[in-house]
Formats: structure tokens, sequence, C-alpha cells
């Protein structure tokens, strides 16, 4: 790709993230600042934050004490979760996906059963292309060994005609970059 | 007894293709009901395949790993399976090989019934579709509820999958809202994609909170590790693979790859060929059992999670020994196979298909995984070959359907056919080609084309008279709504041999013998043009001549196309050594091959690496491949090679007919790589060029000419034909089209003349009287 040799990975992820209709922010690594983002762009309403898996948990702690935010694991509680908070272990340049560790925690169910998914992604783990994370020497190889998913834009289907955003996965998905 | 007509109204009547008037009352049905939204929606999963792929800068490179990685891990199918079940069983899953559809849903039902399972929901699967899991599970008296939304309104209807990938893609907005109002008898207001889907989301959302099992495909399965790809959109196969804590996975056989590295290629190559995504929504790599607590469970106690690997051979290792078959064990169902497909985008997968598998590789994995008369559909393979190109692990497609055309040919040979088939096997002593009639007459043109020049005009007062094509039609199936182009007198080769009888020669100044010509060629004296159409050859051969090449007319000779489209593989293997042959004798004397009809080019650059299989005819193939272009990609290359500028030369504002053109190259054109040539030199020209953005013109050779197709191959046409008409908004244009199909198609439809380009050129070479500019080669 002529543009993404030019461009920084954060740049030419921020990109093709939101041609995939997700939204992308870069901010700070800080619990507070964190905190905040979500803060300013989440709905109101039930909110889970997931046990991060790369990410220091106390990056998350703030988001622990946002209005909304609960601790309950009930599969009531889970089904009604307005926003699910995770922790993203990589992020794809030319796709403009997140790597999602679905096997660690609730990061899984958070990232599946919210309206509103944000995913805070570590700017140093944005790889080029999806092939990548098949490669011993990239991120440790971590993605020859995890149960992960690329999360490409929110949850879609063409098949009631037009495009619709939003099925049985997040309507939104919101990517902190920090 | 003939079995009662199938209600034409209801897919599933028309699922099973065994019988051609099954095929026939499928494609009345899908031209009157699907039609619309088939091709809306195909025709954009197509769009956006060619902007993704353009955007994947090394795609060739990928393709070639993904081909690499699916030939060697086919080969070693026995020992990677051993190797996975030692994976998943490792890993705490169970390992379950089925030969068939009943031992894979016996097998499958035992696990929920052990389990206690009530409620199933289910991620997309053709694997599970194929071997009818669903109607044993129910006979269970388990609930299944297919989650995924297009499978979700298939089951509420109760139809098989029009598409690989999308399979209620025959669906528009409209029909699924009616279907759910009748159905689910609801106040609600459905009457946008997001309240249907809304709709659907409430109704799922429930079944997947209370399943007690998920069952899902698997898109790829690395055998190292027992890891599995599920690449989705919409979330139900990661719900389905989540939630419940009894996950069961079923795939064919041919999923597994040697290990989970190999996956790396193939993620962007399926987003991007399918539905035309860098990636699609989800895309999940996991090696199951998961770990993750399952937390939506019925009970407080959270139970053990549960993984079944199921895999289904179900023919699979049968097709992997068929010396032809085994290709489509690489398949990747991508879909773009069918997406390219003018045909496909025309009917959709419930014409084009059988009861799972659809479009141009469901004829061989019918073939494979039910019998060789379910896969009669293949007949709508016209052999466009644009899907070759396209297919993301270069399966040859078509190939694979000429192949089962000639099996089902030689099951359908009647008495007399099998007579024909002996006189008309041209030299090859296969007993293979036997064929119907149809087959036959289409097969060898290059017969009728020579009779019927010989014995011009009377053949064409023949062809003419309302009695003799109303036999035509009865005996060898030729509509007789179609004119077949009237046989030329004299051919092309006549009219070479004796120049001052063609008029069209005559005017042209021959080269300066004092200058060493430029350029060497021979033009190919193809039958098509040779017999039907030789005033494209006489044009090339004015144009050539005025620029100082130095070209001569070859012998004709049939170069296998008509055999080969009919499934008369062994014919058209006698027929392109010949050919070969022949040609060679003109690259050793140091001249290029030019060819006027891009089916033959097309022979050249892609059938004949099958067809010359030996060693000696690789060889063949390979010089004739590198010496042998299309007439304006010579022509272009030659002015550009020694600075010749078409615009001084063939300079469009002094054209009798005009500078606007509508262009349309040809299906195979596009494949080989040779139309783009066309459309740059008629632009430098000064030529305004609008161009057709169709795959093909729906006529593909001989496809449209046959009875049964006509209607389907004129509903083809249309999306040409208003093509033109949005072309000619501002004003009328001269229609320019390099096939000879192509051209009896825009003839046909709009009733007008239409031009081989160098045709369009040859009326501004100037009369030898006037031309006083020296011999273009003396510019070099
Ligand atoms: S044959 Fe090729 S293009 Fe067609 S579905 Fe299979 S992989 Fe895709």
């Amino acid at each position: 790709m002529p543009q993404s040799a030019s461009m920084s990975l954060v740049d030419a992820f921020e990109k093709s993230a939101t041609a995939a209709a997700a939204t992308v922010e870069r901010v700070a690594r800080d619990p507070e600042q964190i905190a905040a983002a979500v803060a300013r762009i989440a709905p109101a309403g039930p909110l889970a934050v997931a046990e991060p898996l790369y990410l220091p948990t106390k990056l998350f702690d703030a988001c622990r004490h946002l209005a909304g935010a609960f601790d309950a694991r009930s599969r009531k509680a889970m089904d009604d979760c307005a926003v699910g908070v995770t922790d993203a272990f990589a992020g794809v340049a030319h796709s403009g996906s997140i790597c999602v560790c679905i096997d660690h925690d609730y990061a899984g169910y958070v990232s599946l059963l919210s309206r509103f998914h944000v995913a805070v992604l570590p700017a140093e783990n944005i790889v080029e292309r999806p092939g990548d994370l098949f490669r011993l020497d990239c991120l440790n190889g971590d993605g020859l060994r995890r149960n992960f998913v690329f999360i490409t834009g929110p949850s879609a289907t063409a098949d009631m005609g037009p495009l619709v955003r939003g099925v049985h996965g997040p309507h939104r998905l919101h990517v902190i970059v920090v | 007894m003939p079995a009662p007509a199938p209600a034409p109204e209801s897919p599933r009547a028309v699922a099973n293709k065994s019988s051609k008037r099954t095929l026939l009352a499928a494609i009345k049905m899908a031209l009157r009901i699907e039609s619309s939204a088939v091709r809306h929606n195909t025709q954009t999963f197509n769009r956006n395949r060619y902007s993704a792929t353009g955007a994947l800068s090394d795609y060739d490179r990928l393709k070639d790993r993904a081909r690499a990685i699916k030939e060697r891990a086919i080969a070693n199918i026995p020992e990677l399976l051993a190797t996975l079940e030692a994976s998943v069983t490792q890993n705490g899953g169970h390992f379950f090989l089925a030969k068939d559809a009943a031992e894979a849903t016996r097998y499958i039902a035992d696990v929920c019934s052990r389990a206690g399972v009530r409620l199933v929901v289910k991620g997309k699967s053709m694997t599970s579709e194929e071997v009818g899991l669903n109607r044993v599970l129910q006979a269970r008296g388990i609930e299944v509820a297919e989650t995924d939304l297009a499978e979700f309104i298939l089951q509420v209807a109760d139809e098989q999958p029009s598409h690989i990938i999308a399979p209620a893609i025959h669906y528009s907005r409209e029909r699924i809202t009616a279907l759910f109002k009748s159905r689910f008898k609801t106040d609600l207001p459905l009457d946008s994609g997001e309240e249907l889907t809304r709709f659907a989301r409430e109704h799922l959302r429930q079944k997947f909170l209370a399943a007690d099992a998920g069952i899902s495909g698997a898109n790829l399965i690395a055998a190292d590790s027992g890891s599995i790809v599920l690449v989705e959109s919409e979330g139900n196969i990661r719900m389905t693979s989540l939630l419940p804590p009894l996950h069961i996975a079923i795939a064919g056989v041919e999923k597994v790859l040697p290990s989970r590295a190999d996956f790396a290629p193939f993620l962007e190559l399926l987003a991007a060929s399918g539905t035309g995504q860098k990636l699609s929504s989800y895309t999940s790599i996991i090696t199951p059992p998961l770990h993750a607590v399952p937390v939506l469970t019925n009970s407080d106690a959270a139970p053990r999670r549960e993984f079944h690997l199921v895999l289904v051979d179900n023919g699979r290792m049968t097709m992997r020994q068929d010396p032809v078959l085994h290709e489509a064990l690489y398949c990747i169902r991508c879909s773009a196979c069918l997406n390219s497909c003018a045909n496909f985008q025309t009917v959709g997968g419930h014409a084009f298909g059988g009861e799972t598998y659809s479009g141009g590789i469901g004829g061989s994995w019918e073939a494979g995984t039910r019998s060789l008369d379910a896969a009669r559909f293949n007949e709508l393979c016209t052999g466009c070959s644009r899907c070759v190109s396209q297919c993301p692990v270069r399966i040859d497609v078509p190939f694979l359907n000429s192949t089962l055309r000639q099996r089902l040919n030689r099951r359908d040979a009647g008495k007399i056919a099998q007579l024909f088939s002996t006189v008309l096997a041209d030299g090859s002593r296969d007993p293979v080609d036997a064929a119907p009639l149809q087959k036959l007459f289409f097969g060898r043109y290059d017969l009728f084309g020579k009779w019927g020049s010989l014995l011009a005009p009377l053949s064409n007062w023949l062809n003419a008279i309302p009695l003799t094509r109303s036999l035509m039609e009865k005996f060898v199936g030729l509509d007789r709504r179609r004119e077949l182009p009237p046989f030329a007198k004299p051919t092309l080769v006549e009219a070479w041999r004796q120049p001052p009888a063609s008029p069209a020669l005559a005017a042209v100044e021959p080269p300066s013998t004092a200058v060493q010509p430029a350029a060497r060629a021979v033009l190919f004296a193809d039958i098509f043009t040779n017999y039907g159409s030789p005033s494209r050859g006489l044009a090339t051969l004015k144009v050539f001549q005025s620029l100082g090449i130095d070209v001569v007319v070859s012998e004709t000779c049939a170069d296998g196309r008509a055999p080969l489209s009919q499934g008369l593989i062994a014919i058209a293997a006698e027929q392109a050594r010949r050919t070969a042959e022949l040609l060679r004798r003109y690259i050793k004397d140091d001249r290029d091959i030019v060819v006027i009809e891009p089916s033959v080019l097309a022979m050249f650059h892609l059938d004949y690496r099958r067809l010359l299989a030996d060693a000696e005819g690789q060889l063949l193939f390979q010089i004739l491949r590198d010496h042998s272009f299309d007439a304006m990609e010579y022509l272009w290359s030659f002015m550009q090679g020694v600075g010749l500028n078409p615009a001084m030369l063939f300079p469009a504002s002094r054209h009798p007919l005009g500078t606007r053109l509508f262009y349309h190259s040809h299906c195979q054109q596009k494949t080989v790589g040779s139309a783009l040539a066309t459309e740059a030199l008629l632009r430098a020209a000064g030529f305004d060029v609008a161009t057709s953005r169709v795959e093909c013109c729906g006529m593909a050779g001989s496809f449209g000419y046959k009875k049964e197709y006509y209607d389907l191959s004129m509903a083809v046409g249309q999306d040409l034909f208003q093509q033109v008409a949005e072309a000619e908004a501002d004003g009328p244009r001269v229609l320019v089209a390099t096939g000879t199909s192509c051209h009896e198609q825009l003839a046909a439809g709009l009733k007008r003349n239409v031009l081989y380009p160098t045709e369009l050129l040859a009326a501004l070479v100037p009369k030898p009287e006037s031309q006083n500019r020296k011999p273009a080669a003396s510019h070099a």
C-alpha cells in the first residue's frame, strides 16, 4: 500500500477503522483520561469492564467507577449491558481491525453482548496486515496462541435488504488508542 | 409415468436438478420472482470485490500462497486428519470423522441427546445443509434455531440457500417484510432493513440466551493446533461458539490446513473475494473448547465446556482421487465465482445451483457430494471465464464444468447421437465424447461452417427459411428467434488467396518491398472469422498493411473452442494440438500470431494448458501463449514500440461515423487481459469511448443460440442494452465489440450495426491514390 508506507500505522489504522464504521480517538495512557473518554462517548446505562489482558489493570480503575458500572456477571446483567469496555491486544492498519482475546475474563461476552463496545488499544501493537498475527516474531507470537477475534467495525448485515449496522453484536465500536 | 411438473413457484420443488425439465422450470421461476434481488445483490458484491482485491497490493502473491497451501493440504488429508484428531483430543475436545451424511447427523444428534439438549442455535454452515442436519435433530425433538439472518429467513420460508455466503440473496426487503408479516402475525412495523433486523434480533436473542448447544461450521481448520476460523458479520457465530456450554463444529474434510500459521493468506482473501471487505466484521480464531467461564447458563453451577469437531467425508475422499474434480476441494467458498458470473447474477442459485451448492463451482460440489445428475445445472456455466481470474485459489471453474458436461453427455447420448458422435469425432479416437445432437452440432461448428460456406448462398437461403429454422430448433435446439451469422463466400482464406477479387484488400497499398518490415505477423483464420465474418479479418489486414506490418493469413483450423464449450473435451484436445502445431510453424518463421476472435485467444492463453497435457503439449502451449495477441493489442503495442501516433494515423475527427463510440469488450478478452489495449488505442486516436461494465453479454458463444436458454440469455443482455442506452443519453454512439457472439447479441437486442475495432480503423486508412505518406515502417 503506497500511502501506508508514508503514513504511520496509527494514522492508517484510524483511516481504515473509520472506513469500517468504527470511531477512533487517541487518548493519553492515563486511567482518568480513559474513563473521561468512555464517559464522553458512551450512552448512559449498565457498563461492564472486562479485566484487561495486555494493558495494566489499573488503567481501567477509573472506568470501573463510572456511572452504571457493574460487576455482577449474571446472565440478566450481561444481556442488559449497554456499554462494554475491553482492551485489544492488537490492531491492524490495513483493515482497521482490533484483536480482542475472547477467552480472558469476560472480554468475550462484554465485547459481544453490549450494544456499545469500547476497546482500548495500545498504539505500539498496531501491525500492518491481518496475516502478521500469524507470525512468531509478531507480538510474541500471541496471534498463534490466543483465542481471539478480529473485530472490524460494528456487527452488520445486508441480509434484510439494505446494509444495517448492529445485529447480534454491538451496534457501535469505539476504539481508544493509547 | 412422467413425474408431475413441480410447482414453479417453490424453490424447494426445483432444487434437485437431476432432470433438465426441473432445470428449465427453475430458470423460469428465478427469472420471474428472484432475478431483480439477485441481480442487485450479486452485482454489489461484484463491484465491492473488485475494489477490495484492488486494494491488496500483494493480491497475486496471496493467491499463489493460498493455492500452494491448499494443494499441499488436499494431497495430505489422511495425515492431516490424524494430526488434527490428536490436537483436538489433547485440547480436551472430541473429534469425529463421518464417512457420510447419515453418520455425521447421527453422531451430532447423539451428542445432543446425551447432553439433554432441547434448543440448538446454529451459525451458517453449508456442510450442515449438505448433510441435512436440521431434519435429523428436529426428528429427535430438538428445536433448531438458525441464527444467521439469511438462514433465519430461509428457515421461516422453508427454502434452500441460493448463494454460498448470502443464502437468502434472492430476497428483496419487500419480500422479507411480506414473509415475516404472514408467518409471525405481527403488527410491528417491518418496513425497513432496521426494523426487520431489530425484529429478528429480539427473536433470536431469546434463543441465544436459552440455548443448550451451539452448532457452527468452520471456514478453516489447523491440524497442528486444532484451531478453527469462523468468519461472519452479524455476531451470531460468536454467540453460537461462546454462549452455550456445548459447541459442535461441522465441516468438510477439505477445510483442514497443516498449521495455524497457514491461516495467514486466507483471511484477507476470503473477505475481499466474498463480501468485498478488508475483513468481515468478525473473524474468530479459536482453539475450542474455550476456557471462558460460561456465565449465561440456565443453572448457577457453571458446567464444563464441551467441544466436538465433526469432519465430513461424504464423497470428498472420492473427489480427491478424481483427476479433474479434486481441484474443487481447494475451494474456500468465497463466492467470487458466483458474483462474477453473468448468468448467476441474473438467476441466482435456485436455478444455477442444486440442493446445497450453487454457481460455477457448485456443480462439482453437487456431483461430488450427491450425484453427477444433480450437477446438471452446470449447463449454465457458459465458459465465459470471468471467474477464473477472480478465484482466490485459482480454480479453473469452467474446465471443471466442461468435464461434468462431458460425463453427462455420455449419459445423455441416445442411439442416433452415439452414431453421430463416432462420425463427428474429428480424429479423436477417444469414445468419451459421445453426446446428444445439440452438443455435437454446436461443438462441430467448424464442419457446419465449412459446408455452409461451400454451399453459400444456397445454405444462407436455407438458413433463413422458416422450415429450416423450425427443423433446426427441433433437432439441434437452435432457437428459431436467433439468426446464425450467414456463411461467408468467399471465406477469409479464399479472399486472402485471391486478393484482386477482394475489394477490401485491393484498396490497400502493399508495403514497400524496399523497407524492412518492422513486424511479422500471421493472422490466424479462426473458424468463426473465416466462415462467419471474414470482414473482421480483412479489415485487420488492411490496417496492419497500412502500417507496413508484414502479415499473412494462416489456413483455417478448428481451435477446439466450440467442442470444449459443449464438453467434447477429447475432440477439443485433438483440434488444439492440430492448431498449435500449425501455428508453431509460423512462430518458427518469426511471425507473431494475431487473433481476431477473443474466445480463440483465450484458448491459447488458458485452455491449451489443460488440453495439451503432455510434456510436448505444455511446450506448445507456452510458445503459443507467449506469441499470440489480440489484433488491437498487437497494433497498439506495435505503434507504441515504433512511436506511431494513433491521432495522426487514425484521426477520429475524420471518421465518417463520428467520434462517439460505445465499446463492449468480450468476457474472455477481459480475462486474458487484452481488452484495455483496444480502449487505449481508440482513445489515443481521439475517440470518445464509453464502455460496458458487464461481465458478459449473455450470448456467450453458443449458449444464447440454444432454444432452452434464449430467455435467460436475453435477460442477461438487458444490463448491456441498458448501459448502451445510458451512454447514449446525450446522443448516439457507434457500437464496437470484439467478440463475435457479443456482436450477435448487441445486434439482436438493439437491432443495430456493430463494428469490430479494426473495421472502425480501416475506414481511416487512406486510399492508395490519395496515400502520399511513406510506409509507416520507415519511421521505425
Ligand atoms: S471456486 Fe474459487 S471463486 Fe468459487 S467459491 Fe470456491 S474459492 Fe471462491
